[in-house]
C-alpha cells in the first residue's frame, strides 16, 4: 500500500521526462514554423530555421550598376564605381552595408580568387577591386566596360536578419495574391456563429435535461449520448441535399446550421452532465421563493455553468476553425468568395509549393488565432474537461 | 424637336460604343509588326452582321482578357457578334452542355482526350478536310497537328475535328548563360554534344544537372517528360504514338531504353546536384536554383516553358538565364521532335459564324493579336516572330517552327490511371534506383489491368 494518495511515486521521474518529451514534441514544429515566417525565400533555401538566430556565411551573386548608364569617362578608359549591396537593392546607403566581405570572385569557376581591397586582373587592363563592405571600383576601355553589369560572387558573413515581409504579403497586399485576408475573415465569420449558435441552444436543453421533470427525459439523454457516436461523414451529403431543397444551397447559413448540428450532442452531454452536477438545494429554494425555471436558468445555473460552457466554446471554436471537411461540403462553392484558410493553405500548397516562406506564415497566421484563445481561456478547459465526471 | 433628341441620343450612344471599342483594342490599325494586310482581306471578305458566335472554354483572367481583346477585332472586321466564358470546371461544363443540347458553337479544349471522346460521341462537328489540308501547309510539323486533331467520328471515321491555337513547349533545357562563358562552354546542338558537355562538366569537378521530381500528391511527372522527349529522340513518331496507345506494351525494350536513357542523366553518379538519391525527393520547384548558386549547384535544367515562375526572385529570362532546344541525336534520323502541350478549339455547334470565326483564326493577324499580348506560342508559320512580346517567347516560338516533329505529352493522352497514376509512381521507383524493366513491367501490368 505504499502507492496510495499522499505519497509521491517512484515513477515521477518517468512522469516529468515524458511530459518535457511532448512538450519539445510540440513546441520544436511551432517555433520552427514561427522563425521560418520571418525569414526570406533565400535565407530559408539555404540554411535551416535552427541557425537564423546566428551569424551565417553566405556565397551571394551580385552584379554592379549598368556600365551604360553610370560609368565615367577618365583619360580614355571608363570607371565605374559603387556599392555592390546598394545596386541589389539590399541596403540604402553603403553606410548601411552590415555584411563583411571575407573573400570575392568574378567567376562562377572561382568564388574565392581575391581578399576584400586586392584588384583582380580581368585581362586586358581591364581590373576590378572589391572592399569588404562591398564598395567596388571597376575600370576599363570602352567596350569592356558595356553591356550588363559585371556579376560579383562574394563570401560575406551576415548578421541575423528577420522580416515581416512575409506576413505583408500573406495579409495585408492589396492585391491579395495569397487570398489569406479575405480567407482569415471568412474563416471568423464561419466560426463565431458556429460556435455562439450551439452554446445558446445547448444551455437551454441542458438545464431541461437536468432540472426541469417531464416524461421521456432520459429516453431524450440517451439518444443524445447514442448520436455522439454518429459519424458526422454519415450525414454530410443528405444534409447537403436537404439545403439544396429547401433553398439554402451553399453558403453562410448551411455552414453555421450544419457545425451547430454536428456540435450539439457533445454540448448537450457536456453541459447537462454538469449542470446535474450543481447544489439541488440552490435550485430548490429558489424554486420555493417562487422563482420561475427561466429565472432559474438565467439568474443561477448560467453564472454557476460559465467554466462548462467556456469550455464547451474552446473546444467549438478550435474544431470550426481548423475544419476543412464540413466548409468544403456545406461552403465553398466555384465563385471563390467563400474560402476559407484552411481550405486556402492547402491550395497554396499546390500553387506556392515551394515558396516555404508563404507557407509557413500562412500557417502561424490560422495557427495564432486558436493559440490565443486557447492560452486565454485554458484554466476553463481543465475544469470543464472534468464537467460532470466528478461528484 | 423629340426626333431630335433622339438622333442626338443615338449619336451619343454610338460615340460612347466607339471609345468602348478602341480601350478594348489596343493595337492601332497599320502600326506594329501585325500583319494588316491579312486583317483587311479578311475583314473584306468577310461579312456576318447580326449573327452571333459563342465560345467556352477553360480559359480565365488574364487569358481570357487577352482572348476578348482578339474577339474584339473579329467583331470590328465582320460585324458579327462573339462572346467568350470561361470556367474553371469547363471540362464537366462542355459534356453537359453538349448532351443537353445547350453547346456553345466552339469549345476551347485544354487537351485532346476529352475532344476525341466528344466526337465519338457525335458531339462535335467535323471542320473538314479544307481546313486539314490549310493546318498541314501552314503549321511548322503540320502533320503532327492534323493528326492531333483528328478523331474518328460516331460511325468510326477518322475526321478532323480540333484546330490547335495556343501550344506550349516543354523541350527546353535552362540554363545561365554567364557561368557558361566562365566556364568555356558552349551550348550544345546534338544529343552527342549534351551527352559529351556533361562527361566534362563532371570531369571539371562540377555537376552537370538539376533535377527533382517532386510535386506533392503529383511527384514523378517531371520523369515523364523526360521519357517522352527521349523516346522522340530515340524512336520515330509511330512508335511514340504507339507506345501512348498500348499499341506496343510499356515494357517494349525501346520504352525500357528510353527510361534508361533518362537513367543516364539522373541516376549517373556525380551527374545531377545532391546526388542520384536526392532527384525522387527534391521538389520540382526547388530544383532550378542550383542554377543560380554560388558556385553553381548545376549547369542545366530541362523543363517546360512555365519553370521561370519558380526562378528566384528578380532573375531576367534571356539575360541571367536562357535556354536552348533539348536536341535530338545526330546519329538517328529523327529530325527536330518537339514535346509539348496546347489548348484546341472544336466545334460543337456549328454556323455561319462560327466557320467565319475558324477562318478568322486562319489569318497569320490572329495569331499575331495574341502573340503581342503574351503568354501565347503558336506553330503558324505564317506569322512575324517580331511580335511576341518578349525574346524568350519569341525564342520558343522559333523552337516550334523548327520542329518537324510535335507530340503532345503522352502522359495526359495515356488513361488517367497511367498518365497520372503508375507512370509517375514508376518513374520515382526508378529515380531510387529500382531497375527500368521491373518498373516498366509493372507500369504495363496496371495498365493490363484497366481493361
Amino acid at each position: 500500500m505504499d502507492n496510495i494518495a499522499g505519497k509521491k511515486s517512484g515513477l515521477t521521474w518517468a512522469v516529468h521526462i515524458s511530459v518535457a518529451a511532448l512538450v519539445l514534441l510540440w513546441i520544436f514544429p511551432t517555433l520552427g514554423l514561427l522563425i521560418s515566417s520571418f525569414r526570406t525565400t533565400d535565407q530559408i533555401r539555404t540554411s535551416g530555421w535552427w541557425a537564423a538566430l546566428f551569424p551565417a556565411v553566405q556565397n551571394e551573386t551580385l552584379r554592379t550598376a549598368d556600365p551604360d548608364d553610370f560609368r565615367v569617362g577618365r583619360d580614355g578608359y571608363f570607371v565605374l564605381e559603387g556599392n555592390l549591396y546598394v545596386v541589389d537593392g539590399a541596403v540604402e546607403t553603403p553606410d548601411d552595408v552590415v555584411a563583411d566581405v571575407s573573400v570575392w570572385g568574378t567567376s562562377s569557376r572561382e568564388i574565392d580568387a581575391y581578399l576584400p581591397g586586392e584588384t583582380a586582373d580581368l585581362g586586358d587592363g581591364e581590373t576590378m577591386t572589391v572592399q569588404s563592405n562591398g564598395d567596388y571600383i571597376w575600370t576599363g576601355n570602352d567596350e569592356q566596360l558595356s553591356g550588363r553589369g559585371q556579376r560579383v560572387f562574394v563570401t560575406a558573413e551576415s548578421p541575423p536578419e528577420f522580416t515581416l515581409r512575409n506576413y505583408q504579403s500573406v495579409l495585408f497586399d492589396p492585391g491579395n495574391r495569397e487570398g489569406m485576408s479575405k480567407a482569415f475573415f471568412n474563416t471568423l465569420t464561419v466560426t463565431i456563429p458556429a460556435t455562439i449558435i450551439p452554446i445558446l441552444i445547448a444551455a437551454f436543453a441542458a438545464y431541461a435535461l437536468a432540472w426541469m421533470d417531464f416524461p421521456g427525459r432520459a429516453l431524450l439523454v440517451a439518444a443524445v449520448v447514442a448520436l455522439l457516436v454518429v459519424p458526422l461523414q454519415l450525414a454530410l451529403i443528405p444534409l447537403l441535399s436537404l439545403h439544396n431543397d429547401i433553398g439554402i444551397g451553399k453558403g453562410y447559413l448551411g455552414v453555421w446550421l450544419a457545425h451547430t448540428g454536428f456540435g450539439l450532442p457533445l454540448a448537450i452531454y457536456l453541459l447537462r452532465n454538469y449542470m446535474v452536477g450543481l447544489p439541488r438545494d440552490i435550485i430548490e429554494s429558489a424554486k420555493v421563493d417562487g422563482a420561475t425555471d427561466f429565472q432559474i436558468f438565467t439568474k443561477i445555473v448560467l453564472p454557476l455553468s460559465f467554466p462548462a460552457l467556456a469550455s464547451f466554446a474552446i473546444f467549438q471554436f478550435l474544431w470550426t476553425w481548423n475544419d476543412l471537411l464540413v466548409a468544403m461540403v456545406f461552403l465553398i462553392d466555384s465563385s471563390g468568395e467563400t474560402t476559407v484558410m484552411t481550405r486556402q493553405i492547402v491550395e497554396l500548397l499546390g500553387t506556392r509549393g515551394g515558396d516555404w516562406e508563404i507557407l509557413a506564415t500562412s500557417a502561424f497566421v490560422s495557427i495564432a488565432v486558436p493559440l490565443i484563445v486557447f492560452f486565454s481561456m485554458q484554466r476553463y478547459l481543465v475544469r470543464g474537461l472534468l464537467a460532470g465526471s466528478v461528484k | 424637336m423629340r426626333h431630335t433628341l433622339y438622333t442626338s441620343a443615338a449619336a451619343l450612344a454610338l460615340t460612347a460604343g466607339l471609345a468602348h471599342a478602341d480601350a478594348h483594342m489596343p493595337f492601332v490599325a497599320g502600326e506594329g509588326g501585325f500583319n494588316w494586310d491579312s486583317y483587311n482581306a479578311y475583314a473584306d471578305a468577310t461579312d456576318l452582321s447580326g449573327q452571333s458566335v459563342t465560345i467556352a472554354g477553360p480559359w480565365l483572367s488574364p487569358e481570357a482578357d487577352r482572348f476578348d481583346i482578339l474577339l474584339n477585332y473579329f467583331e470590328a472586321a465582320t460585324g458579327a457578334e462573339a462572346t467568350y466564358t470561361g470556367s474553371d470546371s469547363f471540362e464537366q461544363q462542355i459534356v453537359i452542355d453538349a448532351e443537353a443540347g445547350s453547346a456553345p458553337n466552339i469549345a476551347v479544349f485544354p487537351q485532346p482526350g476529352l475532344a476525341a471522346v466528344m466526337a465519338g460521341n457525335g458531339l462535335l462537328t467535323p471542320l473538314g478536310d479544307e481546313m486539314a489540308a490549310w493546318v498541314n501547309e501552314n503549321y511548322a510539323a503540320g502533320q503532327s497537328w492534323v493528326d492531333l486533331g483528328t478523331y474518328a467520328d460516331a460511325d468510326g471515321n477518322d475526321q478532323f475535328y480540333g484546330f490547335f491555337f495556343n501550344v506550349n513547349v516543354k523541350s527546353l533545357v535552362w540554363y545561365v548563360p554567364e557561368n557558361f562563358e566562365d566556364a568555356g562552354y558552349d551550348v550544345p546542338e546534338t544529343m552527342e554534344e549534351l551527352l559529351a558537355l556533361s562527361e566534362q562538366i563532371v570531369a571539371d569537378g562540377e555537376t552537370p544537372w538539376c533535377i527533382g521530381l517532386g510535386s506533392g500528391a503529383a511527384t514523378g511527372w517531371p520523369a515523364t517528360d523526360w521519357v517522352e522527349d527521349i523516346m522522340l529522340r530515340t524512336q520515330t513518331p509511330d512508335v511514340y504514338d504507339q507506345w501512348v496507345t498500348n499499341e506496343i506494351p510499356f515494357n517494349d525494350p525501346r520504352v525500357v531504353n528510353a527510361i534508361e536513357t533518362f537513367g543516364t542523366f539522373a541516376r549517373t553518379d556525380g551527374w545531377v546536384q545532391g546526388g542520384a538519391g536526392a532527384v525522387a525527393t527534391t521538389d520540382f520547384r526547388d530544383s532550378p536554383t542550383g542554377l543560380f548558386a554560388s558556385p553553381p549547384g548545376c549547369y542545366m535544367h530541362r523543363q517546360a516553358s512555365f519553370i521561370p515562375a519558380f526562378f528566384p526572385e528578380g532573375t531576367e529570362v534571356g539575360e541571367d538565364a536562357d535556354f536552348f532546344y533539348f536536341p535530338s541525336f545526330e546519329g538517328e534520323d529523327l529530325g527536330n521532335p518537339v514535346l509539348g502541350g496546347g489548348t484546341l478549339m472544336a466545334v460543337t455547334d456549328m454556323n455561319d459564324a462560327t466557320m467565319g470565326f475558324m477562318a478568322f483564326l486562319q489569318t497569320p493577324f490572329a495569331h499575331e493579336i495574341m502573340m503581342a499580348q503574351g503568354g501565347f506560342l503558336t506553330p503558324h508559320s505564317g506569322v512575324n516572330l517580331d511580335t511576341y512580346s518578349s525574346a524568350v517567347e519569341s525564342g520558343q516560338g522559333e523552337i516550334l517552327l523548327n520542329a518537324t516533329t510535335f507530340r503532345f505529352d503522352g502522359s495526359d493522352l495515356m488513361p488517367g490511371a497511367i498518365g497520372a497514376g503508375s507512370f509517375w509512381t514508376g518513374m520515382v521507383d526508378y529515380a531510387g534506383g529500382a531497375d527500368a524493366m521491373d518498373v516498366a513491367t509493372q507500369i504495363q501490368e496496371s495498365w493490363e489491368a484497366l481493361q
